[in-house]
């Protein structure tokens, strides 16, 4: 690693030796102010560095990695998704917990493997990123140890430890066949042998390797995790799950699926060939294509009798990663722009919503049950707006961003001529409204009894929650400069 | 093939003798301390020899639970030491850019384990985990 | 010194990984579900070294090293949760950790 590679990857670095440092104040003096000082002044240095990144210092890191417009992007959404829940987790953790200082360590490295899986264009770097993200994540998940968080981080990290096995496994069989591990040229040697039908070695790797991609999405089928960490975790942990873990590796998942200039010449009609980079085949095709569909079902309809918030928004995830797949398979730079603009309305929406359950979250117990907001228009007026603004934007009402982020994942999959798929989303967000707004009803219905104190909410927590209920209004209200940042930054090259 | 064949059952046979031999001998030691040698009924007869020491209790003790946690830190640090070793066979290659490297890597590894000798998980007795009932997060 | 062909590497590979499914499925005990992911991830580790070995590369080795200090860390991480869990329930059967439903 030369002088360069570390300057090009100067936002990574700054985040590890901000792990490092928070680790060592740990160690000589235990403060929950200072340590989460450490871990929030670490991330916002690195996510100012992404901006002088942007204009200065980009390029490849020998094969493994690549520090292009897209990877900045993504790392600029898991940074400023990161910071946003550490902000929010201080207020959280100050009413819960004496010993709260390594969570800004397990939060560090969660952002780090992120960042990581954000850049990768090699299988190594792909392997690191993941476990970095999911191992930080099971602790993260068990740090209220409480005995749901414990039971939830069992399950997450007994899924998640096979998932990640079949994920090398998958990778270790299309090296055997291909004989690289750079997704570039893993595509390009495809493109050699021509565009016929894959061997039966790289096919069954590349099956594997998307059974661990779609546990870390938690699309159907492999979405049995999803309701019960998102319950038993912590509230800024699930957004952190719902959130980065995901985005991260939905990100990987489009680089992966672009390939390089020659697969659109080698595999010519995308009906025909699915022109995604390390596994290019029609059956590839038909099977994301019937993950995506199931997801969208699935989580809408489980989401219909859910009557815990944090599952409910659990089951809707799934159904927005299925959206979020329709991009995928759009593929292309139309495809990688779509899912980069439903991703920032994404990460908005599922922030703010999990950050008014952070907020109503005491030290007895959290805010998840509809009853707890039954009737907090009254008593909070702010904080039901907020999650009014969330819930509409997830269900992609107009003049939030959930609908303009709808509008670009319609319009890229009509492009494409993919019009099945287009239809099920529409008729899909029909079906999510119905439980959206029963979140929305709850909180206006008026109640007589008032039996809970509702935490106070700290001046940081409110700033950031008014700028995630702003941003997401102001998205849906004037998306046209961020479609243009989008479209330059997610749409490819330098 | 024939010749090859041959030739292992040429080098194999002394090896079955002296298998055989040693059966022998055992069989045959066995045999004649059964046969000549005295016998006890004694109350202590039937128990383990323990330095002629009468034992006590069970040996299926729980062990405190800080052992485990030593154990599985030891694993840890030991499987970062390949990387060490790694770096050291391709010493002259890797260069001044391989040792700054390691250094970095080595230096993290080095704050983990301050950090953890600060908090107190390298005591195997007297440490956290020792006072279960101690625990905060009973609900 | 006659090598092993890469493809019989591969088979022991798949088998191995097989078992640790298997072993994942069917076990109700939390630390041979453990025990078990680590035989799945070291499945993974052996069909590196054997792609790598086809290819003659060290890829699938230093690939192999990475495979090996990040399931040390996994499993370290699994059986302070299982401890946790051990500590409050004095069980170890998997089917005991489903407190949430629905």
């Amino acid at each position: 690693m030369t002088g360069e590679d570390v300057i090009i990857l100067l936002p990574l670095v700054i985040v590890a030796a901000a792990a490092v440092a928070a680790m060592l104040a740990i160690a000589v003096r235990r403060s929950h102010a200072a340590t989460a000082g450490i871990a929030l002044t670490g991330l916002a240095a690195a996510l100012a560095e992404v901006l002088v990144n942007l204009w200065l210092k980009k390029g490849y890191v020998g094969h493994l990695a690549v520090m292009d417009n897209q990877a900045l992007f993504v790392i600029g959404l898991v940074l400023a998704a990161n910071l946003v829940v550490g902000i929010l987790s201080y207020g959280y953790l100050s009413r819960r917990r004496e010993r709260a200082e390594e969570y800004y360590v397990l939060l560090l490295l969660a952002a780090l493997g992120g960042m990581v899986l954000a850049i990768s264009i090699h299988f190594a770097t792909f392997f690191l990123g993941l476990e970095v993200l999911s191992v930080s994540l099971y602790g993260l998940v068990a740090y209220e140890r409480g005995r749901l968080g414990v039971e939830a981080s069992l399950k997450y990290l007994v899924l998640g430890g096979t998932a990640s096995a079949f994920v090398f496994f998958g990778m270790g069989l299309v090296y055997f066949d291909r004989g690289s591990m750079i997704f570039f040229w893993v595509d390009w040697l495809y493109g050699q042998y021509g565009p016929g039908p894959l061997g039966l070695v790289a096919m069954v790797g590349c099956v594997m390797m998307f059974v661990g991609i779609g546990f870390k999405l938690a699309v159907v089928p492999f979405h049995l995790w999803t309701a019960d960490v998102y319950q038993g975790a912590p509230a800024p942990v699930t957004a952190l799950v719902a959130t980065v873990s995901k985005g991260a590796v939905l990100a990987l998942v489009l680089r992966m699926a672009r390939g390089s200039p020659w697969a659109g010449y080698y595999f010519g009609d995308r009906a025909v060939y699915y022109s995604g980079g390390v596994c290019p085949s029609a059956p590839v095709f038909w099977i994301l294509a019937a993950i995506a569909v199931a997801s969208m079902f699935t989580g809408n309809l489980l989401a219909l009798r859910q009557r815990n918030v944090k599952r409910l928004l659990a089951y809707s995830s799934i159904s927005h990663l299925g959206y979020l797949l329709v991009a995928v398979l759009v593929s292309g730079a139309a495809g990688a722009t779509a899912a980069g603009f439903y991703l920032v309305t994404y990460f908005a929406a599922t922030l703010a919503a999990f950050g008014v359950v952070t907020a109503l979250s005491g030290a007895n117990g959290e805010a998840e049950s509809l009853e707890d907001y039954r009737g907090l228009a009254w008593r909070r007026p702010a904080l039901a707006a907020l999650m009014t603004v969330a819930m509409l934007s997830l269900a992609g009402i107009p003049l939030t961003a959930g609908f303009v982020g709808k509008f670009y994942l319609l319009t890229a999959g009509a492009g494409a001529g993919l019009w099945a798929l287009v239809i099920i989303l529409v008729a899909n967000s029909g079906i999510g409204l119905f439980y959206y707004l029963r979140v929305v009803w709850a909180m206006f219905e008026r109640r007589a009894t008032e039996e809970k104190e509702l935490p106070r909410i700290g001046v940081a927590t409110g700033v950031v929650l008014a700028g995630l209920g702003a941003a997401v209004v102001l998205i849906g209200v004037w998306p046209g400069p961020l479609a243009e940042l989008v479209r330059a930054w997610m749409g490819g090259g330098w | 093939m024939d010749t090859q064949t041959a030739e292992k059952t040429t080098e194999l046979w002394p090896l079955a003798v002296y298998a055989g031999l040693v059966a022998a001998t055992v069989l045959a030691i066995v045999t004649i301390s059964y046969l000549l040698g005295e016998r006890h009924r004694e109350r202590a007869t039937g128990l383990p020899y323990e330095s002629g020491i009468v034992p006590t209790g069970t040996a299926r003790r729980p062990l405190p639970v800080n052992f485990y946690l030593v154990a599985a830190l030891f694993v840890i640090f030991d499987v970062e030491a390949v990387f060490l070793l790694v770096w050291a066979g391709a010493f002259r290659q890797a260069g001044w850019a391989g040792y700054v490297e390691i250094v970095v890597f080595a230096g993290v590894m080095g704050a983990g384990l301050f950090y953890l000798w600060r908090v107190g998980a390298l005591k195997v007795i007297g440490g956290r985990g020792e006072h279960e009932s101690g625990d905060t997060d009973e609900q | 010194m006659n090598s092993v062909s890469p493809e019989s590497g591969l088979v022991v590979a798949a088998v191995l990984f097989a078992l640790g499914l298997g072993g994942v499925l069917a076990r109700r005990n939390m630390l041979f579900v453990l025990m078990s992911i680590e035989i799945m991830l070291n499945a993974a580790a052996l069909a590196m070294i054997t792609a790598g070995a086809r290819h003659h590369a060290a890829d699938g080795q230093v690939m192999f090293m990475f495979i090996l200090a990040t399931a040390a860390a996994e499993v370290a991480v699994g059986l302070a949760i299982v401890l946790l869990i051990y500590r409050r329930r004095r069980t170890l059967d998997v089917d005991e950790a489903r407190e949430m439903r629905g």
